[in-house]
């Protein structure tokens, strides 16, 4: 990397408007993510809870986020 | 209408479907008229297109950008804190199918079912009937649906071969030389 590249880089991070629109598509990245995997996870049978203690949150929260799509993400057997 | 296509422009349409369903996009669009083209080089579109400098996975990454879908997932933003999407998209890709990371909310079960065309979709159909008229054919040929598809300019379809550096007219030009 050139020095104006660095002196670019470094600027365009400290900008806030960069900055934070970065965080948000990230933020948008890892919601799209958590959904395949999520999806992944029920599709291969695993329970709400099993899914919630690797994502580290409560089962009803990630019920409560997920369960109610269109049935999309029901296992087979439980609830 | 769709008894005067020709066999290749029948195999078209079926191709469009077939795009908009690997993407995981829940339409066929003017761009997935396009994207089927480039799948079809041996049509007089594809042939045409491709001449041009125009290639199938160029015109992917161009409908997803022009297409607005991701704009709450800007690559080039990502870039800034280090993260290459591309390179996410590929592992995402790899073990979860195409399109797996553009449309999250998206349900699966739409990908089996009838994906309709857009309106401006059945706009470039029609104008490639009247383009076949003005010709004075008697059938529907896959160049006549790229001429509707230059025609119908607000499509994504004929934004995507503009950004791409094509020349409109010099297509078009070509594509009713060639029909003759």
């Amino acid at each position: 990397m050139t020095d104006t590249t660095k002196v670019a880089a470094d600027a365009s991070s400290r900008d806030p408007a960069i900055g934070l629109r970065a965080v948000r598509a990230l933020r948008e990245l890892a919601d799209r993510l958590e959904e395949l995997q999520v999806r992944n996870a029920r599709e291969q049978g695993w329970t709400w809870q099993e899914i919630a203690n690797l994502l580290g949150v409560t089962r009803q929260a990630v019920h409560k986020k997920y369960a109610a799509k269109r049935g999309l993400f029901r296992s087979r057997g439980d609830d | 209408m769709f008894e005067r296509f020709t066999k290749q422009a029948r195999q078209l349409t079926t191709a469009a479907q077939a795009e908009s369903r690997r993407l995981g996009h829940g339409h066929i669009g003017t761009e997935h008229l396009l994207l089927a083209m480039l799948t079809m080089p041996d049509t007089l579109a594809g042939r045409t297109l491709i001449r041009h400098g125009l290639g199938h996975e160029a015109a992917v990454e161009a409908v997803r950008r022009l297409s607005g879908q991701d704009r709450d997932l800007d690559a080039e933003l990502l870039s800034e804190i280090g993260i290459d999407l591309n390179a996410v998209r590929e592992k995402v890709e790899a073990a979860f199918g195409p399109g797996a990371l553009d449309r999250p909310a998206r349900s699966r079960r739409s990908a089996l079912g009838h994906v309709p065309f857009t309106g401006r979709a059945k706009k470039v159909l029609e104008l490639s009937l009247r383009e076949a008229i003005a010709l004075k054919h008697n059938h529907i040929g896959d160049g006549h649906v790229l001429l509707g598809l230059i025609r119908e300019r607000d499509g994504l379809g004929a934004r995507v071969i503009a950004e791409s550096g094509l020349d409109l007219a010099a297509l078009r030009r070509e594509v009713i030389e060639e029909l003759g």
